[in-house]
């Protein structure tokens, strides 16, 4: 056999489970379906002299990831400031150095500036806490043995170790919404938006949703903090680096190289066969793709039990981000760092609101970075499944709706702009692979993570088919930009196959 | 106020059945019997013909170009190596192998086929029908259905029908005219005796009972309720869900699910077949490790029974009807089964009952004991373990 190992995905979770596994002395092909490798993470370009990151204004591979797959990352260029821009012209400037934070929420409120430090302090621990958690291989409940529970205490010790104040906090965090957790640290509702917009970003959910509070720290876990810090080369200069040291460790990367398949044979894989027909065989599979495409299009429902067939399709995936990338002549006018549309909490809700009736925010939560003349803009809501019409009309509504929304919180932006390319939840699906344009492969809510990810009972990596193993975000660990879902897959693989 | 449903032929079963004992069959309502005994109705089944309305069992029409793929993945059996007119019975399962229901599926042609079910089964089928190109309709309410079993069943129906049964094989179905009316008919049933299935649109139920009747006349058809057709199907070695096996879906604990190999229908289970069929893993595992039980049948000994009995001076009491109580079935003192269901077996002349009974004390011919009821008193019967079916006449696969 020419591979042990087929990865499914040129993603960063595929190649980082591809790496660990070649150092593990496996031969690994990872397939993808397009042009270039990276998945999420890629700096592409949408016209001569435009090009951008297109998903992720700033990434991070786990620091183990890092240090384990000897990857040479680039520093991020600086640690810039996250800026609210309010009503009226407002600013609310958070730096990343705490002081400097607090000498800003000290216009809005005293009582806050003086909370700050400590909010920050235990963003840290919780989101430490749950690094530790997505290391831990989750049970595959109710088959609970002392293997898997012995880490799993491990990780309560961890918990325990916080302190009797932030274990509560922790747990209690998770299941509250975000404006109820920042409720309870602040009274500014500036303040509170800024930190309830972070919480909601990337997700479909609102500022009031039940466990957006475990939201919060995921994203706090995997940006380090409310500002983006974009790498020095891109986020495609991480995909070069885990492509360059896969090839060192003699794994083979193919490109426009789409699976068709995952071939079956007596409820074990035994291979793949591209859309061009080529088959080829290897001792395992991995999917970096999401559960729902893997199960159901790429093993295909005939040859899974049909109650895991109905849990796949239940699997709630529900994109609602679009990206505006906007060309401008240079003069924009826009601040360094990441600025957030989100003026109020109310004001979220309302955007979140639009997408619960499939419709496009009239009022938009955006975040926006900027790289030179090219302004990046992530929107929020705008639903996979829009009630009326299709994306196709949709996608100049997005456009048009970013930019005069930026333009009324910055005058004059809207002078500035040359051109713009629109991604839509569509894209996302028809382009990247993500169905239903969910970045995160499965929504990041209480009934979908840690042992409930993907599915009850298979959080393990395993599947029903023999030999065909998830590693994408769809898994324990996943959502978001960290790694860890391969990292974890590539583990778990190892133990699993000896 | 809820009702039950009635079925195309209420109109003349409620006027026949003497004693008015409806049973409720998946909703419906349906005669327990026509007399007060049951030995008019049983005898015509054994010796001439009677007439059952099976109307609710649940049908299910599948079509499409993935049909037969359906029922492939769904059941245990080969259905790809099925020939158009043919007739499967099969038992499916969940995942782990567990009987979940079993029936009949029928090839009505390439791309159509038909099931029926004893339990509301839409929601199976279309879980796992997951992208497939195929329509399931449920046709239990529009499809009427008439079994007429017995050795004169044949002779009756060639009499009416457009063409002549002769040629139609044990598990076998055609297209046909009865009184004028498009029927579908099969060489099914649920007795074990020549018979057949008649399948019509619901609109023509009466007609087709008349002219059964009519024809039946000369050959004494009886219509028959699903009483006696209980004692036929246990002769047969036929079991029924929910009485014999528990569905995998009903059962509250592990211990009471039930396996195609547990319930004799080994012969079902085509694990040569290629690809994934539902319960397909465990199968496997138990056809290699072999079944921890087994349904046999049980003929109690006479002079055993007498001998019971004799102790306070009577002859055996044996009900007349099936009884679908557990009764202990024991070796040497100490419990190894239970039967589901026993009956007087009158063309037998025996005691007989189905039985699930432990590894390894259900190869034919071991001796057991079956619990009996005497004057108050619970004993043990001493019995034998038999080959299943305990009665198969000649002519019913002639």
């Amino acid at each position: 056999m020419a591979y042990d190992v087929i990865i499914i995905g040129a993603g960063h979770n595929g190649l980082v489970a591809a790496n660990y596994l070649a150092k593990a002395g496996r031969k690994v092909l990872v397939l993808e379906r397009r042009a270039v490798a990276g998945g999420q993470l890629v700096t592409e370009s949408f016209a001569e002299g435009f090009s951008a990151d297109a998903l992720h204004a700033s990434a991070q591979l786990r620091p183990d990831i890092v240090v384990d797959l000897g990857l040479r990352i680039e520093a991020p260029r600086s640690n810039p400031a996250y800026t609210c821009l309010l009503d009226g012209g407002k600013r609310l400037t958070l730096d990343a150095d705490p002081s400097r934070a607090s000498a800003a929420i000290r216009e809005f409120s005293a009582r806050d500036a003086e909370c700050w430090p400590g909010f920050v302090a235990f963003m840290d621990r919780a989101a430490a806490f749950l690094d530790a958690a997505y290391r831990t291989p989750m049970p595959r409940l109710p088959h609970f043995t002392l293997r898997e529970g012995l880490p799993l205490a491990s990780l309560l010790w961890k918990l325990r170790r916080l302190g009797g104040r932030d274990m509560f906090r922790v747990v209690r965090a998770m299941s509250m919404s975000a404006e109820e957790f920042t409720s309870g640290w602040f009274e500014s509702e500036a303040l509170r938006a800024a930190v309830s917009a972070f919480a909601i970003h990337g997700v479909t959910l609102g500022p009031m949703s039940a466990g957006t509070g475990y939201t919060l720290m995921h994203n706090w876990l995997n940006r380090g903090g409310l500002a983006h810090r974009p790498a020095a080369g891109g986020a495609g200069s991480i995909t070069v680096a885990l492509v360059d040291v896969l090839k060192a460790r003699g794994g083979e990367v193919r490109v426009a190289a789409e699976v068709r398949n995952v071939l079956v044979d007596g409820q074990r894989a035994r291979g793949v066969r591209l859309v061009n027909g080529e088959e080829i065989a290897a001792d395992c599979v991995i999917s970096a793709a999401d559960p729902r495409r893997t199960f159901l299009q790429l093993v295909g429902a005939a040859e899974l039990p049909p109650e895991f067939v109905w849990q796949a399709q239940s699997i709630k995936l529900r994109g609602c981000v679009a990206k505006v990338h906007v060309e401008t002549d240079g003069r924009h006018g826009l601040a360094d760092g990441t600025l957030a549309v989100a003026p109020s909490i109310r004001y979220l809700e309302r955007a979140y609101d639009a997408a619960k009736y499939g419709e496009i925010s009239a009022q938009p939560y955006l975040e926006v970075t900027t790289n030179g003349n090219v302004v990046s803009i992530h929107f929020q809501f705008a639903p996979y499944a829009v009630r009326q019409g299709d994306w196709r009309a949709a996608r100049s509504i997005v456009e048009q709706r970013a930019i005069d929304t930026l333009d009324a919180h910055c005058p004059g932006f809207k002078s500035s702009v040359a051109r713009a390319h629109t991604i839509t939840p569509c894209d996302l699906e028809s382009t990247y692979g993500l169905s239903e344009g969910d970045l995160n492969h499965g929504q990041l809510i209480l009934d979908q993570i840690f042992f409930m990810r993907p599915l009850p009972g298979w959080s393990k990596h395993a599947t029903p088919v023999d030999g065909l193993y998830l590693c994408g975000s769809g898994v324990h660990g996943g959502g978001g930009i960290s790694g860890a879902s391969g990292r974890n897959a590539a583990k778990a693989i190892v133990e699993d196959r000896g | 106020m809820f009702e039950l449903k009635r079925t195309p032929f209420h109109e003349r079963t409620s006027r026949l059945s003497l004693p008015q004992n409806w049973r409720r069959w998946a909703g419906y309502l349906v005669a327990g019997s026509y007399d007060l005994v049951l030995d008019r109705e049983y005898w015509a089944i054994r010796d001439a013909a009677a007439l059952i309305d099976i109307t609710p069992l649940m049908k299910y029409v599948i079509e499409g170009p993935d049909a037969a793929q359906l029922l492939h993945r769904m059941t245990p059996r080969d259905v790809l190596k099925m020939a158009v007119g043919q007739v499967f019975y099969t038992g499916w399962c969940d995942d782990d192998g567990r009987l979940l229901d079993d029936g009949t599926i029928s090839r009505l042609s390439e791309t159509k086929f038909r099931l029926t079910s004893a339990e509301p089964s839409l929601r199976w089928l279309a879980m796992n029908a997951v992208g497939m190109d195929v329509t399931i309709t449920e046709v239990t309410d529009q499809v009427a259905a008439l079994s007429l079993q017995g050795p004169k069943s044949r002779a009756i129906l060639n009499r009416i029908c457009a063409k002549p049964l002769d040629k139609l094989k044990f598990f076998r179905l055609t297209e046909t005219k009865l009184a004028g009316k498009a029927v579908t008919i099969s060489r099914t049933g649920y007795t074990g005796d020549l018979g057949y299935e008649i399948w019509m649109d619901a609109i023509d139920a009466l007609a087709v009972w008349d002219a059964l009747i009519e024809a039946g006349g000369d050959y004494g058809i009886v219509p028959c309720g699903i009483l006696a057709m209980d004692m036929a199907r246990v002769e047969a070695g036929l079991f029924m869900i929910d009485v014999d096996y528990t569905a995998a879906n009903h059962a509250w604990i592990a211990g009471q699910k039930s396996t195609p190999f547990e319930m004799g229908l080994g012969w079902t289970v085509a694990l040569d077949k290629p690809g994934y069929f539902v319960g397909r893993r465990a199968l496997e595992r138990e056809h290699k490790e072999g079944s921890a039980w087994k349904l046999i049948g049980l003929e109690v000994d006479w002079e055993g029974l007498e001998q019971l009995y004799a102790r306070v001076g009577l002859p055996p009491q044996i009900p007349g009807m099936a009884m679908r109580a557990s009764l202990p079935v024991m070796q040497a003192g100490k419990q190894v089964g239970y039967a589901s269901t026993s009956t007087w077996s009158p063309v037998l002349k025996k005691y007989i009952a189905l039985a699930h009974v432990q590894r390894p004390h259900y190869e034919p011919g071991t001796r057991l004991a079956m619990e009996v009821t005497v004057e108050h008193h619970r004993l043990h019967a001493p019995a034998t373990v038999v080959k299943l079916p305990f009665y198969e006449p000649e002519w019913k696969k002639k």
